[in-house]
């Protein structure tokens, strides 16, 4: 068992949920008979793919397809002038403030000009995938070039060229005019920094560059798509949310909604890269042109270079002060992203993940996101926050050298507390920050001297924050002929949903969970949710399946009511008995037995406007830096966290895990390398590397469980916050073993070397 | 060009008309419609398509089809004794050892062909019997604790 559980005496009395159980799914995974869109075989089924440019920025003069055309095997050629004209602004619904669809449609098919290398610019259907391959090769695309901006300074350089127009900036005034290829800008502040700094007995000052990372989720895209011979369009698919998938698909094809569902398969992975269409849109138009089932299945290299959203680069400067007794005065912080392509993730949540644990009544913080010619980048499990904490958690722990205060006992007085103010201004909700830190600081991991070793150690801690979004989730259930429950629910089960929802629901009958079916529904057949993203799909399934049960309930009791001869208020339920007190009862069983035929019983349960369930953790790691090679390797990794009730403790574990590998590969080894012609020179899983099982080290979890009030079983998110802290919480250990501070990340040995040289330190 | 490629896979004598541009991996899915192998990078970076020649795990993607004629080969879908779960794999459900499930068949082959060839594997050896294997999701922990009781529990036997 990795895990250690810290029920603060709660979390007891319940049957199933907080139980460590096996997923409902996991046979199906074992034994590879999962089904994800790549093994979907359709009968006529034929091969789409996808022509892709390679320049990083020029006008798309002519596309001449007549040779790919003419190939045997063919069946159809198309580029964006098969797809109707998005205009941008075009919004569809989509969480808190809508989408874009314009940015669907110009990630999807380059129309006018390519914006990055990998852009696509045609596809094609064929017989088999041989043959659609060669007809790519056969597409002769006339490029004018146009000057390529990789990176940040030079995108926003003063008179640099508009690479995107048709973006209006936002959040821009005349005091703070837009620099050139700004999209948007975000500005968070209260009271005097400048009085802060200058009444300081300590200051820092921590700049960070964040190269482009990818999600690295081990599914390349895939659909597969096909016509049903009455103007409708399925589409068998591997996204984050059925619902997005179809209001995108549709407007991109210009088809009316009753005519596209979408069938989630399962998903090979997705963290934040599987929201905005990529295949899907190509696929169903090719099946409609063609008639035929088509699927695309994207390769590696496609998914790397192009055909994905990755991870958006960084540029953070965070400046910290404090008086001498350790009390922050000020923090300022200004945020860059390098969004790539196209407008992608905003920076508000990554300012707030970063400032967020602590109070301070000065504050600064102003976000800026940026155009380049690179692919447009995506939402990455917290976006933005592993960036900003690089930046803010280094800056925080140089403070505490400074003073010469423990670093856990420095962040533990300035901490963020239920009721303190959040960053936007308004008090936090239950946010147990203190008692997280209590627990770091008597834990093993903080107490426990470090291994010696022949080379330099040091030991780094870092905090975490994620705020999460609730949006909202809709879930059915029918009750079987056998009294069993059977429950639909309308997100897409990334990783352990259909398993977590079948303990809620077999909690809120006192069933067992083999008693209970939940199954994700197509988008015909559930009621709108949003993308299983931004730490919400537990909370807010478990609150609307959790009504759904209770509105069920409702409705057999009045059913038990008669069946018992006595008044509705009269019949009470336990454990699938219902029970008059008059006497007599009868079990949900028999009663369904009894009555299936008097009319379905359908419980409904929807999920809005969840109250927040803030994330918090806090890191602890244990690093050893080779002074010869650079070479950094974490001999002991500690996550604690409160999740405010785990639904299921090992899926949350393996979520918290498995954020902290990915996080551990950004800090370490993970980092686009784009050519000043903005082709990637790492396109391969080889040159991306992420991090094997002998890169990293056993890695505990403590799991704290301060309930949330107002969402059922106090959940809150959790997969989300426990990647932010983690290159910070490296860094800092490194710091400790060497004297250094790393400020590019991924800290690849050759950084680490030159910033020890740098330093003219020999440690 | 087509060609017939003859293997014992999963125990049967089988026969597949491939073209001879195939990989072993896509004889076994796209011929044999053998899908619980998995294609992650087309490389043999990711070991998503590990599948068992002749006892040894290989990648599916870097082998043509045409050099498995006359081979023995085990894919996931072999592991499993009918509906009885493998040692492993019962202890990959019981960990939860396995998320989006995309990289589990590849660790599957790769612990089993360990456990053929070291009965007592430390967590190094489990370790490194995967650093072939990538996997996004859980960070490895619950993987090789499941791997580690599997090996536990079947020397246990053999004794």
């Amino acid at each position: 068992m990795t895990g250690t559980r810290d029920t603060n005496g709660r979390g007891a009395g319940m049957a199933v949920v907080g139980q460590r159980l096996a997923r409902v799914d996991a046979g199906e995974r074992v034994t590879g008979r999962a089904l994800y869109p790549a093994d979907l075989v359709r009968p006529g089924m034929v091969a789409g793919a996808i022509k892709r440019s390679t320049h990083a920025h020029a006008r798309i003069v002519s596309i001449d397809t007549s040779r790919a055309r003419a190939l045997k095997g063919v069946l159809a050629v198309i580029t964006a002038a098969d797809f109707p004209a998005v205009a941008p602004g075009t919004i569809y619904p989509f969480g808190e403030t809508g989408a874009d669809a314009w940015i669907s449609a110009v990630t999807t098919i380059a129309r006018d000009r390519v914006l990055w290398f990998g852009h696509p610019v045609a596809a094609v259907a064929a017989v088999d995938a041989y043959v659609a391959r060669e007809a790519l090769d056969l597409i002769a695309v006339d490029y004018e070039d146009l000057p390529v901006v990789t990176d940040i300074a030079t995108a926003t350089a003063a008179g640099a060229a508009l690479l995107v127009p048709e973006v209006k900036p936002k959040g821009f005034d005349a005091d703070a005019p837009p620099p050139p290829n700004a999209c948007g800008r975000t500005v968070i502040a209260r009271g005097n920094t400048e009085a802060g700094f200058a009444s300081a007995a300590a200051s820092a000052s921590v700049a960070v560059t964040v190269d482009t990372g990818h999600q690295g989720y081990l599914e390349p895209h895939a659909c597969v798509a096909e016509t049903d011979g009455n103007g409708g369009v399925t589409i068998w698919a591997s996204t984050q949310g059925v619902f997005p998938t179809e209001l995108q698909t549709a407007v991109l094809l210009g088809l009316p909604q009753s005519k596209i569902r979408v069938v989630p398969l399962e998903v090979g992975g997705a963290f934040g890269g599987k929201i905005t269409v990529h295949v899907e849109p190509i696929a169903a138009r090719l099946a409609q042109i063609t008639g035929r089932p088509v699927k695309i299945v994207t390769s590696r290299e496609e998914v790397l270079a192009g055909g994905s959203g990755p991870a958006a680069a960084a540029d953070v400067r965070v400046d910290v002060a404090a008086d001498k007794d350790g009390k922050l005065l000020a923090i300022e912080g200004r945020y860059v992203l390098d969004s790539g392509g196209l407008p992608g993730t905003p920076t508000t949540l990554m300012m707030q993940a970063s400032a967020a644990p602590y109070q301070c009544q000065n504050l600064r913080l102003e976000g800026i996101d940026v155009v380049t010619n690179k692919p447009r980048t995506e939402a990455y499990r917290g976006p933005g926050g592993i960036q900003a904490a690089f930046a803010m958690e280094q800056a925080i722990d140089d403070l505490s050298l400074q003073l010469g205060l423990d670093p856990i006992e420095f962040r533990r007085r300035n901490s963020a507390r239920t009721g303190s103010t959040m960053p936007i201004g308004t008090p936090f909700p239950s946010i147990p920050f203190p008692e997280l830190m209590d627990r770091m600081a008597a834990h093993s991991s903080w107490t426990d001297p470090i291994a010696p070793g022949r080379l330099p150690r040091g030991r780094g801690v870092a905090l975490g924050y994620w705020r999460g979004t609730s949006m909202t989730s809709a879930a059915h259930l029918t009750i079987a002929g056998d009294g069993r429950p059977m429950v639909t629910i309308g997100a897409v089960d990334l990783t352990g949903t259909r398993t977590a929802m079948a303990q809620v629901a077999a909690e809120e009958f006192g069933l067992s969970i083999d008693d209970v079916l939940v199954q994700s529904g197509d988008s015909k057949s559930v009621g709108y949710t949003d993308v299983s993203a931004g730490s919400r799909v537990g909370r807010t399934m478990a609150a609307a399946v959790s009504e759904a049960c209770r509105d069920a309930l409702g409705q057999l009791r009045k059913r038990a009511a008669e069946k018992l001869q006595c008044a509705v208020d009269e019949v009470s339920y336990q454990a699938g008995v219902f029970s008059s007190s008059k006497g007599g009862a009868i079990t949900i069983g028999d009663l369904m037995r009894a009555t299936l035929t008097e009319g379905a019983i359908i419980g409904r349960g929807v999920s809005t406007k969840l109250p927040l369930g803030v994330e918090i953790g806090g890191h602890v790691t244990d690093v050893e830096v080779d002074p010869e090679t650079g070479q950094v390797t974490i001999l002991r990794y500690t996550a604690f966290q409160d999740v405010g009730r785990a639904l299921n403790p090992p899926a949350v574990e393996g979520q918290i895990q498995g954020s902290i590998a990915q996080g551990a590969g950004w800090a370490l080894t993970e980092g686009f390398d784009y050519g000043p012609d903005g082709r990637l020179r790492n396109a391969s899983l080889l040159d991306y590397r992420m991090p094997t099982a002998l890169d990293l080290p056993k890695i505990d979890v403590v799991l704290l469980e301060t309930p949330v009030p107002g969402v059922p079983y106090g959940v809150r998110g959790v997969a989300e916050m426990p990647i932010v802290p983690v290159a910070a919480a490296i860094a800092n250990a490194v710091r400790r073993a060497v004297g250094v501070r790393l400020t590019h990340m991924p800290m690849t040995p050759e950084r680490v070397l030159s910033a020890i040289k740098a330093s003219g330190r020999r440690p | 060009m087509k060609t017939i490629v003859t293997a014992e896979i999963n125990g049967e004598r089988r026969e597949a008309l491939v073209d001879t541009r195939d990989t072993l991996l896509a004889m076994l899915r796209d011929r044999l419609g053998l899908t619980g192998t998995k294609e992650g990078c087309s490389n043999g970076n990711c070991g998503t398509c590990t599948v068992l020649v002749n006892g040894e795990p290989v990648c599916a993607c870097l082998m043509f089809a045409a050099e498995a004629d006359g081979a023995r080969i085990t894919t996931i879908e072999g592991i499993a004794d009918g509906n009885t779960l493998h040692p492993v794999q019962a202890a990959l459900v019981r960990h939860g050892g396995s998320q989006c499930g995309f990289c589990t068949p590849g660790i599957v082959l790769s612990a089993v062909a360990l456990m053929e060839r070291n009965p007592d594997p430390n967590e190094h050896d489990i370790r490194h019997a995967i650093a072939g294997n990538l996997c996004r999701c859980t960070g490895y922990d619950k993987i090789v604790a499941a791997i580690a009781e599997a090996a536990k529990a079947s020397a246990g036997e053999r004794r």
